[in-house]
């Protein structure tokens, strides 16, 4: 039983699988109150465990998941899974998360984490039930894509009902951009995370549970929850995400010309309209789904019901999705962005990598860097769908030129002296929007901790605080306004520790912002999450107190990226964007100044108390968030 | 939420309407159906499934049930279970007449209603069926 009143199962598992030794630990009541949960255990653990300078794909990385203090209650949208490890495409932190029941389930059995050390020297799966584990041979599983491996699990264990987390062959045959895939449809996509567990024989964890996760004072936690459902369903994003999914956001990115269609060559696409979310509602929906406790309901069930690629059926597609897969390479033919989404899930391979590292090269094959015998005689022209199928399938076994593609951009780059198109921030793809006519964006996607990433921090509060707004809380109303420079750097920053908040009580994303003002970011992202952490475990916490938490895990993954030794120049957009312009759409001739850029990046660093010239936390700031 | 409302925890396994998963995207949710002569009542040894009102749901006697789970084997629709944590059985009271999974269903497709209404729903779109002649239906 946790010595917590609620929310904490109260035991982190630790697992060996070099000698398969299996331990519980309790959770200390100081390090929930630092660190609350998710990103914030799994960053620290990453922090306090590994040496620098390991090679991520060696026995000495750990791979950990980890669960937030509000799975498992009945708080809405609390669905979220954290993977971490060190990130074999970046060799700085890595971590993925996903929706669905897993993290949930997890809590039911006991645990709100699990670390795995080591290296099994056969295939094994964990099996977790009702505070016990054991390692399991894995033999059968072995090689089978992530459908197969479910059911041979739920067979294998007699119950349909189970949660699994699994890798496929991508993970198994070490794809630097393997990802763990949850009950076959949450994706821990980006940063390689499966490429560890494989690199570990770890093929999957599976967990059934049924103990309690109590709620210390259920009256306030209801009025809580409550309170939060209304933000939630008075919400136009919301309702957009229920109608369309994340694919709403075609229809954004075409207005704006802000794609990085053919590997960042043009910002429009001709025939967007063949892969909007409308099109796939209508063309390929099957149904509307949600993750557990979820009223936002963004997730798809699409299928394939007519044509060569019938029948596929498959969750998604995401808005990255049909970037990753349509835009970069671009191809508009909606049914084979759907088809080559579903490969990637059930090879468990990362569809951003796998569709930046095949764009690439198609542009390479265009340039002439690349040739036909080189490429397995395959015509790798943008557009080409035939083509981006035929590499989806060898990419997880490392067939041919497949054997390549499985290294993500930044190693073509170096492979082929063509570090130019490889358009990462390091080493992760840049899997968001083109930023180069909004600054803004190319700070939030080059200083993120993971590497490239749209979801670390949270610009887009640029498009809709008021000047007066903008001026109380960042002290200038220039962040009210698009376009510039002042204030947006403290804007990121606040931002980041303000998502960051998300990863460690286990919420989506979708529940968090989004929001048309101001002030309910600061309602339902701090003041009333803040209120049901505290009805639901009891602990003593306050709204600054966990924004400071969120600060203290940002920090901590700041050092540890520094430790191993990315500084100043590593949260630089790629070369692409600031040497040539825009080629067309309404952002056509723009393109980020180095200067402007420096600027950003410097104000970015003095609020976060960062040394300019190196990124170091200052000694106050670490003082401030007890890290020393 | 059934968990929570019936135990204040979080804990779906001791919740007592579940939604089973068919594949390709099709859930549906099972629970208690109210049976006018209900075999879990009848079967039940010790008198812990009864039904206090004559047109009200079978409730549990949760000092008086054995954890037999006689109840779980007849139940044509495994409606009733066995709770994971008190082990005694566990189905569906419709919350006093204000079933929380109705209130809180986000996708808002739980409802509750009675078989006189469920009729006369059916009725109505058998009736729009006549009226077109089995075309636009």
């Amino acid at each position: 039983m946790s010595l917590f009143a609620g929310g904490y199962a109260g035991q982190i598992l630790y697992v060996n699988l070099t000698d398969g030794s299996i331990k519980k630990k309790p959770l200390e009541r100081d390090f929930a109150l630092h660190y609350i949960g998710g990103r914030g255990f799994s960053s620290r653990i990453l922090w306090d465990e590994l040496s620098p300078g390991i090679d991520p794909l060696s026995p000495d990385n750990i791979v950990i998941l980890a669960a937030g203090p509000l799975n498992g209650t009945p708080t809405p949208s609390a669905s979220r899974l954290i993977v971490a490890a060190k990130s074999p495409m970046t060799g700085a932190l890595g971590d993925a998360s996903s929706g669905g029941y897993f993290a949930p389930e997890l809590k039911y059995a006991g645990f709100d984490a699990i670390v795995f050390k080591g290296r099994s020297p056969e295939p094994v799966y964990l099996w977790v039930e009702d505070g016990r584990a054991e390692l399991r041979p894995a033999k059968r599983l072995w090689g089978q894509k992530i459908h197969e491996t479910s059911a041979l699990l739920k067979e294998e264990i007699g119950d349909e009902d189970i949660h699994i987390c699994a890798i496929g062959p991508g993970g198994e045959n070490l794809v630097r951009y393997a990802c763990v895939v949850t009950d076959e449809e949450g994706v821990n996509g980006r940063c390689g995370i499966g490429a560890v567990m494989g690199s570990k024989n770890l093929k999957a964890i599976a967990v059934r549970g049924s103990q309690d996760i109590r709620i210390a004072d259920p009256k306030r936690f209801k009025e809580g929850i409550d309170a939060y459902r209304e933000t939630l369903s008075g919400e136009v994003w919301t309702d957009v995400l229920r109608k369309l999914g994340t694919p709403n956001l075609v229809e954004h990115r075409q207005k704006l010309g802000i794609w990085g269609a053919k590997n960042f060559q043009r910002a429009t696409i001709e025939g967007w309209e063949n892969i909007s979310g409308e099109t796939f509602r209508e063309k390929f929906l099957l149904k509307v789904m949600g993750c557990m406790g979820c009223m936002v309901r963004c997730r798809r069930y699409s299928a394939i019901k007519e044509g060569p690629l019938a029948p596929t059926y498959t969750k998604g597609p995401e808005y990255d999705t049909i970037n990753a897969l349509g835009a970069k390479p671009y191809i508009t033919d909606p049914a084979i962005i759907l088809r080559a989404h579903h490969l990637c899930d059930e090879y468990g391979i990362d569809e951003q990598t796998a569709g930046s590292s095949i764009a690439m090269a198609m542009e390479l094959y265009e340039r002439g860097i690349l040739k036909k015998d080189q490429v397995d005689g395959v015509e790798l022209a943008f557009g080409n769908g035939e083509a981006l199928l035929h590499f989806i399938e060898k990419i997880p076994f490392r067939k041919g030129f497949g054997g390549l593609l499985a290294e993500g951009t930044k190693v073509m780059g170096q492979r082929l002296n063509a570090d130019y198109y490889a358009i990462h921030v390091k080493g992760l793809e840049v899997d968001a929007s083109d930023p180069r006519s909004l600054p803004t964006r190319a700070l939030t996607y080059s200083v993120a901790t993971r590497g490239s990433c749209h979801l670390r921090g949270f610009p887009y509060i640029d498009e809709f605080i008021k000047p007066e707004e903008a001026e109380a809380f960042f002290g200038t109303s220039s962040v009210s306004d698009l376009k510039a420079l002042e204030g947006k750097g403290k804007m990121v920053a606040w931002s980041e520790n303000w998502i960051t908040l998300a990863n460690l009580m286990g919420l989506c994303l979708f529940a968090w912002y989004r929001s048309r003002s101001f002030p309910m970011l600061i309602k339902r992202g701090l003041d009333l999450v803040n209120e049901i952490y505290v009805a639901t475990t009891g602990l003593p916490m306050t709204s600054e107190e966990l924004f400071r938490c969120g600060e203290r895990v940002y920090n901590v993954e700041k050092r540890f990226n520094l430790r191993e030794g990315f500084g100043r120049e590593s949260d630089y957009p790629p070369q692409r964007f600031f040497q040539e312009e825009m080629p067309d759409g309404p952002g056509k001739g723009s393109k980020l100044k180095r200067e402007e850029y420096d600027q950003l990046l410097d104000e970015y660093y003095e609020a976060r108390g960062w040394d300019r010239k190196t990124g170091e936390p200052s000694q106050e700031k670490l003082r401030s968030l007890e890290l020393q | 939420m059934c968990a929570f409302h019936h135990h204040q925890v979080g804990n779906p396994r001791r919740g007592r309407i579940k939604v089973i998963p068919l594949g390709k995207g099709e859930d549906i949710p099972v629970t208690c159906l109210n049976c006018e002569d209900p075999p879990c009542m009848n079967i039940c040894p010790t008198g812990a499934l009864h039904r206090p009102d004559a047109e009200g749901m079978v409730k549990v006697k949760g000092d008086t049930c054995i954890g037999c789970a006689m109840c779980v084997n007849v139940c044509p629709v495994g409606a009733v279970t066995i709770d994971p944590v008190d082990g005694v059985a566990s189905k569906c009271d419709l919350c006093e007449g204000d079933p929380q999974c109705v209130a809180y269903c986000p996708a808002k497709v739980l409802k509750q209603t009675d078989a006189g209404q469920m009729a006369r729903h059916r009725m109505k779109g058998f009736a729009r069926f006549l009226q077109t002649g089995g075309e636009d239906t």
